[in-house]
């Protein structure tokens, strides 16, 4: 599904140039839940940029669906951003002018006419996610993990075939965080979806079926869960504690 | 409001909620467009170029102001461009990295920026005119009206405004064209969060900015000065380039008021540490904003000197003159006599007292001239004989008329001054004078000054000895001689008595005498005899005629224009109306141009640092906290370019009315004074404003 190689991404600050990420190399399989952690600076964002064509790489390549990103024209990259990848932020990202049914719509709307088999699957969407009730409210009247959910379900409702999820949870309280996540579960159950997510939650990660940790701008180590859910996170836990340490 | 199914909706009703966005920037860009078209219309119309004369300082400071206030609408309407695409920004990151694509965005985004940018522009640049129009007729209808005041537009003047509009309109389409042609989505997302810091300077800026700033004044004053003293040259235009470190020590000013702040923060390091630190890391703009607002407030205060420095000498000079009715006509004029006057006088229940009149003749009088070489610019001083027209009274007439007694020398001249010696009608040089009529010429030697102020206002004016006067008037012809009368009123003088006098006396003259009193006649005859045409018969000369005598020129400039106590008082400010309301319309526009950047810097501070407030609140601070650092941070933008620009521009004219004589005057003295009351009332409108601004940005962050 995503194939990253050899990826190099690098920052100018006056004369100084920072690399940030040195050559990273990975692959994330069809309908995996795959997360990325690692200490402020390792990159992690700077990669997730990368993936979603935020950001334009120094060198490297970048294969999603099997169709080479690097070298692509804005206007296409626009229609990968737009059919290929659903991206939620950390801080949601929604347009306030706009109510919460067409916020999840702005996807299908940027394509052009909204048709109403769209209409429907946003509706369905939303009442998977538990925000059904919502959906003509505008995004100053819900809570923040309302918004996620919401984000989460825009996401998806041009059927992508990768979810890119910036630190999802890294505003909402603990609730909202398991109400998050659970989304992603189902997504990931219900229509095969494959999500490839940042975070520095432990407790977010070990629901991940492989974590990749990331350290100054290299992949440290990958971990993947075999066993419990808490038991991976105690995993986790221990290899970023031996992380910090080296 | 109905579900959105299209590109076409969405935008529009993401429009419709941005609303606050869009009003400020309407505003501004109204406002701007308003006030160049207000100001290019007044400064255009027929009403004020036919009273400010081509090619005279005040015009040239009209021009300069004008120029000014441009570039300060420039700047208050970029700033707003930038509120407007900074909170716009996020929206299009959004919907770019949903996959709208530029292509996508493009048309709704041009249509929206060109739409709101084109109908401010000219809606602004409409209004312009029925707020020039208000302003105009509010200052006849409560200050002064005079026949001058009539006002008149050369919709010529809509070019300035058109090619605003266009500036405005292209920038705007400019930069939705770079924000669309970013590449990094997420630094678009993240505009409104990015900062400019400045490149900071130690500490020593600031005052080393105030050296620089006094040194380009006094430069910048100074080198016209030297120009003439040194090189014996006109001051061409690039000499105003001296005036550039005014303009650096300005900036040096700005960044450490925004860098490092006046008040010394040893003992409470941490005091408004928040509000400082907001303005360092948006210094670029900030540090231009109030350059801006300082050059504004001091181009305010310029206009609105002007008023009291000449309205006050003006004024105490009327009533220190020693008669209430004073003038001269030349001999071949059928003038109303003394019975005729005094018949005149009891219509109006006044009875005449101290009449005494006494003949003068008009001479050729020699003198050192500016000989200016083919470039225009640089010149020699030579003695030409015939230099100039002057009138000559003898001894006894002189005694006759003033009261004072004199004692000439055979062979000298005693010149006329005014009590002050500021009088620019003198001629300390002259070796010789001629009889006009029959060439007869007479050696004289300066000998020294009188002082009498009627004597002293239009063309040189000499004392002879009474033989030297027989002789030089021998053989005049009418033409050429002239009469002086003097009178005052017993009681209380009468304002219609002497406008009706004054009607009677312009009437009784012929057109031979309608001429400007800087039209020179043995100049004339000079030129005309050397095979030159004299500049004074061109078109370039500016007409006087007898039908306008209410008007700005005549009163002014018209060679046998009485003085007439009551008359001159009372019409003085008609008299000037125009040139005194153009600088107060100037005033106005500057003033109301810098509250409107310092409004937007404000509106921008709330906008730009609403996350810092934000994460301020979530840290436990106080709403008194947080009050007081919105003050701090207002009160920066709006005190210190207020300080500067007033202060600046009173030591300005104090250094100029000091440097035109090397003293300063009683009645100087009380102009700077009248200036300082002014300063007090521009402040109370600065602060005004200030509070409105801080109750407005504390409603936008929720204080």
């Amino acid at each position: 599904m995503l194939y990253v190689k050899e990826l190099y991404k690098s920052y100018e600050a006056g004369k100084n140039k920072y690399e940030v990420l040195k050559g990273i190399g990975f692959h994330v399989a069809q309908g995996e839940f795959v997360a990325v952690m690692g200490p402020s600076g390792s990159g992690k964002t700077t990669l997730l940029n990368c993936i979603s064509c935020y950001i334009p790489f120094d060198k490297g390549n970048i294969k999603l669906g099997g169709v080479e990103l690097a070298g692509m024209d804005e206007e296409e990259l626009a229609r990968v951003r737009n059919t290929k990848i659903g991206f939620v932020f950390q801080d949601f990202m929604l347009l306030d002018g706009l109510t919460i049914r067409e916020n999840i719509l702005v996807p299908r709307i940027v394509q052009g006419e909204v048709p109403g088999e769209a209409e429907k699957l946003a509706d369905q969407l939303a009442a998977m996610f538990g925000i059904g009730h919502i959906l003509n409210k505008y995004p100053a009247e819900i809570s923040g993990g309302e918004k996620q959910r919401a984000a989460v379900a825009r996401s998806l409702i041009n059927n992508p075939l990768i979810i890119l999820a910036d630190e999802p949870t890294g505003n909402l309280d603990s609730k909202s965080s398991r109400a998050v996540i659970e989304t992603f579960i189902h997504a990931k159950q219900k229509v095969n979806a494959t999500i490839f997510m940042v975070t520095h939650d432990s407790f977010a990660a070990s629901f991940c079926d492989r974590v990749i940790l990331l350290k100054d701008g290299t992949i440290y180590r990958q971990l993947e869960k075999w066993e419990d859910r808490s038991v991976f996170q105690d995993q986790l836990l221990d290899a970023i504690k031996e992380m910090s340490e080296t | 409001m109905g579900q959105v199914i299209n590109m076409r909706q969405m935008e529009q009703k993401l429009q419709r909620a941005d609303r606050k966005q869009s009003r400020l920037y309407l505003f501004c860009n109204f406002m701007a467009l308003m006030i160049i078209s207000a100001y290019s219309a007044l400064m255009l119309s027929p009403t004020v170029q036919k009273v400010f004369p081509e090619g005279g300082d005040s015009r040239k400071q009209m021009y300069m102001i004008f120029v000014m206030t441009l570039l300060g609408c420039v700047v208050f309407t970029i700033y707003a461009l930038g509120l407007f695409f900074r909170h716009k920004s996020r929206q299009l990151g959004v919907l770019m990295a949903l996959g709208a694509s530029r292509k996508r965005l493009a048309p709704g985004l041009y249509r929206e920026v060109i739409l709101l940018s084109g109908v401010s522009a000219i809606l602004g640049t409409a209004a312009g005119f029925p707020f020039v129009w208000g302003i105009w007729h509010a200052f006849r209808l409560f200050l002064v009206d005079s026949s001058d005041m009539v006002l008149t537009f050369d919709f010529r003047c809509l070019f300035i405004s058109l090619l605003f509009l266009l500036l405005v309109v292209g920038f705007a389409g400019l930069t939705a064209w770079r924000y669309l042609k970013k590449t990094n989505i997420m630094e678009v997302i993240r505009e409104e969060h990015i900062n400019e810091p400045v490149k900071e300077l130690g500490r020593w800026c600031g005052p080393v900015g105030f050296l620089v700033l006094l040194t380009g004044a006094v430069l910048g004053y100074g080198a016209p000065l030297a120009c003439d003293k040194w090189f014996s040259m006109f001051p061409p235009v690039w000499v105003s380039v001296f005036y550039a470190p005014v303009f650096v020590g300005l900036y040096m000013i700005m960044l450490h008021t925004v860098v490092h702040g006046w008040k010394s923060h040893r003992k409470n390091p941490y005091k408004n540490i928040i509000s400082r630190s907001m303005m360092k890391f948006q210094g670029k703009q900030t540090v231009n904003n109030l350059l801006v607002v300082t050059l504004l407030i001091a181009g305010g205060c310029f206009a609105v000197f002007y008023l009291p420095t000449n309205g006050i000498s003006a004024v105490l000079r009327y009533a220190s003159l020693p008669y209430d009715y004073f003038y001269k006509y030349q001999a071949d004029q059928d003038m109303p006599d003394r019975t005729e006057i005094e018949a005149l006088g009891r219509e109006y229940d006044l009875s005449l007292k101290d009449w005494n009149e006494c003949d003068y003749v008009t001479v050729g009088m020699g003198g050192m001239a500016k000989i200016y070489e083919e470039d225009g610019l640089r010149y020699h001083i030579e003695y030409v004989p015939m230099q100039q027209e002057a009138m000559v009274l003898s001894e006894d007439a002189y005694q006759m008329i003033t009261g004072q007694e004199v004692d000439v020398e055979p062979g000298t001249y005693w010149c006329l001054n005014d009590k002050a010696e500021t009088s620019l009608y003198v001629n300390d040089s002259a070796k010789e004078i001629t009889n006009m009529t029959t060439r007869k010429v007479l050696a004289t030697e300066f000998a020294g000054f009188l002082h009498y102020d009627h004597l002293a206002e239009t063309i040189p004016c000499c004392v002879l000895d009474n033989a030297d006067y027989a002789l030089i008037s021998e053989g005049l012809t009418d033409d050429w001689r002239g009469r002086f009368v003097a009178f005052n009123v017993d009681g209380k003088d009468s304002y219609p008595f002497a406008n009706a006098f004054f009607r009677l006396f312009v009437s009784s003259f012929d057109e031979s005498c309608e001429r400007p009193s800087y039209y020179d006649r043995v100049q004339k005859i000079r030129e005309n005899e050397e095979g030159k045409e004299y500049w004074g018969d061109t078109d370039d000369m500016t007409t006087i005629r007898y039908e306008m005598a209410d008007s700005f020129m005549f009163r002014n400039f018209w060679v046998y224009m009485p003085s007439f106590r009551i008359l001159s008082q009372n019409d003085y400010l008609r008299n000037m109306a125009v040139m005194f309301m153009m600088f107060l319309f100037i005033f106005i526009v500057c003033m109301i141009t810098a509250l409107v950047v310092c409004y937007t810097r404000c509106q921008s501070i709330a906008l730009n640092n609403r996350y810092i407030f934000d994460d301020l609140k979530k840290l436990g601070a106080s709403p008194v906290f947080l009050d007081r650092e919105v003050h701090s941070q207002c009160g920066n933008v709006f005190k210190v370019p207020s300080m500067v620009g007033t202060t600046a521009m009173f030591l300005l004219f104090s250094m100029i009315l000091y440097a035109n004589d090397g003293r300063m005057l009683k009645t100087e003295w009380m102009a700077m004074g009248v200036c300082l009351c002014i300063i007090a009332a521009i402040g109370g409108v600065i602060y005004a404003v200030y509070r409105s601004s801080v109750r407005a940005i504390k409603a936008q962050l929720q204080i």
